[in-house]
């Protein structure tokens, strides 16, 4: 029988040349060690032990019920003990019953252990399939023009999202577990002969650093490993699209996947980064500089917006022509609070609608539009409780604060908004300026991985600005950017 | 990445942080301070320049030397511990009291253009709070906020289009029309407002390509210049003598004869951006003080700056009268002339201690 060649070449240590001191194992061992893992497991009802009786004599098989479709039992495990036995062979790996942690472990990562009672044998089968999601398009960074698929929830998933792009056998995968609890599979994927050698130095050590007990999601990953955890500016990409990560791995840098996580992340980034969506490139240039260019300033404009008001009205009406005062005093004519007051009152008023819209069930979601617009624009005015006038700049400044193709950075600028409106409620447009030089030292001083946050506005090289807030023909676009500092030119 | 941590300054840093910290209040005042020469004082910013060029090569040459130390390292080296620790001791408190001064001067300014209706006390507290978190990044943190700041005010030349519209071209000639005196006053009154470029010496150690440095620090002078040379040139376009003379801030009124149908005022937006400008003039001068306290106390400490910007607070909301401050600020101003001889005087020592210092 093939098997018992098997069985005796494995034993000899002919399948396991690495460690020289094979022992012998006795079957008192292994039934001390699936003893214990049935103490171990009494609590865990999704483990199964059964008992097959096969060709070789008896087999006890140990599983993870929730971690195994029934399928890949039957084609992986039942069907090779049933009837080709030696195809166990190929894909089984044999394990030392004396490390029991890793038998531990091997089980809660989904794996099959079987023990052939006859030949004092325990060994581990791969079948991990835990049922994941289809892949599908994205809902949160959609676009018109390219792919629609998005990454999903499923860690060999989005792996293969980005390999199927990138069929280059330099494109490294290196996984690791990471989370002193949870145990989550994560993996660092980047070009070989791309990369910078100094980056994925500093990414290591900092995950090596991280000690944290679990992680729903890559984004607590992402915060803990940021260069400084306390900006309010995010310092790595975030991205749904496989076709985003894959643009900025052949840029040279590194992205970072995680399991059970859709996100995957960029490091290092700059902030010229945060406003660049991968359509500007699938678009013609034009359309993709005018597009930069509103998202670009826009960031600046939607926290200028409404201070600009404050301080207007507050401190230089003298600023504003005579008419235009006019205007503004005559819609402010029934308002009875400060214009800070008034400002803060409907920003924090579209801040709740914001966050109602979307913690709403969609069925429901209906009666928003007509909550926000209806009642609190049109009957908020008429009441007198606000001016129409910064009805307008408070939707054009919540609007453009949707335009970063990055939903963090939207985040962002709604939260320094509120910096920009205080001081310019104290100051006027000093205490704007003041704020602006605040904000342009702090995004200056920034760092991401090392590298200068604002790299393109101070750049490393001159090719960024090819890529920047105007984006030149494609052919032109040939060069990698600076803030990757690629070994590749 | 740069191999020796403390050559951090690239080529474009230093010409940015010569040419930002040399542009703060004083170019708004300089017409009015150039006035005794009359209409001929449109050129005169030129002749700031050449005399910055020669002033700025004993500066460089003797920090040359000293490849590794600041000016106030050089002041123990060749003076000996206690006379050079005692002089930069002097030296740290009159950069205090020359940062109060510039910051008084520009404060009084938002006071009365901006804020008409508020005492300047809390403002100044925030303006020097921004100041702090500046200067806590370091010399090339300045660097990269005086790029950003060139940046973002340079558009304000546009505003003087409607002064160059409405001016007289003829009030520029004839070119030559003043005597000594009239010069020495002007030349007394004005250089002030071109100072900065003497920080060079403080940040000399951290520029990482210290033979071209005269090179960069050159076009960063001459930036400066151009900028001041256009400034005077409209002024005199647009004002008449006795105006040049006797109004105030004179390049603030230049913005005012913009019109624009959306916006009046321009001078008020002016005035707060310019807030960028003395921002890294201030940050400078208070980098190079902090730097003064760590060479006279040996050691590096952050809360130098602390004690700087608290003694700065302490001096502007003294209650002093109008007078006297101005005339403190105004010894302060003054005693910034020894700074700029200073270097003449240290390369003489050095010629003549050379053997002792380097045995």
């Amino acid at each position: 029988m093939k098997f018992k060649k098997f069985i005796r070449a494995i034993k000899s240590g002919d399948t396991d040349k690495a460690s020289p001191n094979t022992k012998q194992v006795t079957g008192a061992e292994i039934e001390e060690t699936i003893e214990l893992l049935k103490k171990n497991t009494t609590q865990i009802n999704d483990v199964i032990f059964k008992k097959i009786p096969t060709n070789e004599g008896i087999v006890t098989m140990v599983y993870s019920n929730s971690l195994v479709e029934k399928m890949t039992m039957q084609v992986m495990v039942l069907i090779p003990l049933a009837n080709h036995l030696n195809q166990i062979h190929q894909i089984s790996e044999k394990i030392d019953p004396a490390d029991k942690t890793e038998i531990i472990s091997k089980l809660m990562g989904g794996q099959t252990l079987l023990y052939f009672h006859d030949a004092n044998l325990l060994l581990s089968i791969d079948t991990y399939s835990a049922s994941t999601r289809a892949i599908t398009n994205t809902e949160t960074e959609s676009t018109v023009i390219g792919p629609q698929d998005a990454f999903t929830e499923s860690l060999q998933v989005n792996i293969s999202l980005v390999k199927r792009r990138i069929k280059n056998p330099m494109l490294k995968n290196e996984n690791r577990i990471i989370g002193t609890e949870s145990n989550t599979e994560i993996s660092l994927l980047y070009v070989e002969d791309i990369v910078n050698k100094e980056n994925l130095e500093i990414l290591k050590k900092r995950l090596d650093k991280v000690n944290y007990p679990s992680f729903p999601d890559v984004s607590i990953l992402k915060q803990l490993i940021e260069d400084n955890p306390l900006s309010p500016f995010p310092q790595y990409y975030m991205s749904v699209r496989p076709d985003s990560i894959v643009h900025y791995i052949l840029d040279g840098r590194i992205v970072v996947l995680m399991d059970n996580s859709q996100a995957a992340i960029v490091c290092p980034t700059s902030f010229m980064d945060m406003f660049i969506s991968v359509e500007d490139y699938y678009n013609r240039w034009t359309t993709a500089t005018l597009l930069r260019m509103l998202r670009f300033f826009g960031f600046f404009l939607t926290i200028m917006i409404t201070p600009m008001y404050v301080s207007a009205l507050t401190f230089h009406p003298e600023i504003l022509p005579y008419e235009l005062l006019l205007n503004l005093q005559e819609s402010r004519s029934k308002v009875p609070f400060p214009p800070l007051i008034e400002v803060l009152f409907i920003e924090l008023i579209i801040e709740v609608l914001r966050e109602a819209g979307s913690r709403m069930p969609a069925k429901v979601g209906q009666t928003i539009g007509i909550v926000g617009g209806i009642v609190i624009g049109t009957a908020a005015v008429e009441a007198g409780l606000i001016s129409n006038i910064l009805i307008v700049l408070v939707a054009t400044s919540a609007l453009l604060s949707f335009l970063p193709p990055i939903f963090l950075m939207s985040n962002t600028s709604r939260f320094v908004r509120y910096i920009f409106i205080l001081s310019a409620g104290l100051f006027g447009l000093f205490g704007q300026m003041l704020a602006l030089a605040w904000l342009l030292a702090h995004l200056l001083n920034l760092s991401s991985l090392g590298t200068p946050f604002m790299t393109p506005v101070i750049p490393r090289k001159a090719g960024d600005l090819l890529d920047g807030i105007i984006r030149f023909p494609t052919a032109f676009l040939k060069g990698r950017s600076g803030i990757s500092r690629s070994q590749k030119k | 990445m740069n191999v020796d941590k403390r050559k951090q300054l690239n080529g474009y840093h230093v010409v940015f942080l010569i040419q930002n910290i040399m542009i703060g209040t004083g170019m708004l005042s300089l017409p009015q301070d150039l006035s005794s020469m009359g209409y001929s004082l449109a050129l005169y910013p030129l002749l700031f320049g050449v005399v910055a060029s020669l002033n700025l090569w004993p500066m460089i040459w003797i920090c040359s030397q000293y490849k590794n130390e600041n000016i106030f390292g050089i002041n123990e080296k060749l003076l000996g511990k206690w006379i050079g620790k005692s002089f930069n001791l002097f030296i740290v408190v009159h950069l205090t009291f020359f940062i109060a001064g510039i910051i008084d001067d520009y404060m009084n300014l938002i006071q009365t253009t901006a804020l008409p209706e508020q005492s300047t006390t809390i403002p100044i507290l925030f303006f020097l709070v921004v100041a702090i978190y500046i200067v806590n990044g370091g010399i090339k943190s300045i660097a990269r906020f005086c790029m950003m700041a060139f940046f973002l005010t340079l558009p304000l030349l546009y505003f003087l289009r409607w002064a160059i519209e409405k001016g007289d071209l003829s009030h520029l000639l004839p070119l030559f029309n003043f005597n000594k005196s009239e010069a020495f006053e002007a030349f007394r009154k004005g250089y002030l407002s071109i100072l900065g470029y003497e920080l060079i010496m403080v940040y000399f150690p951290y520029i990482a390509n210290q033979k071209k440095a005269y090179k960069h620090a050159l076009i960063g002078v001459w930036i400066s210049i151009i900028l001041c040379f256009v400034v005077t040139t409209v002024s005199v376009m647009y004002y008449s003598e006795w105006q040049l003379e006797h109004v105030t801030y004179s390049v603030l009124h230049l913005f005012k004869a913009g019109e624009l149908t959306y916006i009046e005022r321009i001078d008020i937006i002016g005035i707060t951006i310019w807030v960028f400008l003395v921002l890294t003039t201030i940050t400078g001068y208070l980098w190079c003080a902090k730097k003064g306290i760590d060479s006279f106390r040996s050691k590096k400490k952050i809360s130098h700056v602390y004690v700087i910007t608290i003694a700065i607070y302490i001096i502007l909301s003294m209650p002093f009268s109008k007078e006297v401050k101005e005339k403190i600020f105004e010894a302060a101003f003054q005693t910034s002339y020894l700074m700029l001889c200073w270097p003449i005087f240290l390369i003489v020592v050095h010629l003549l201690r050379k053997k002792q210092v380097q045995s």
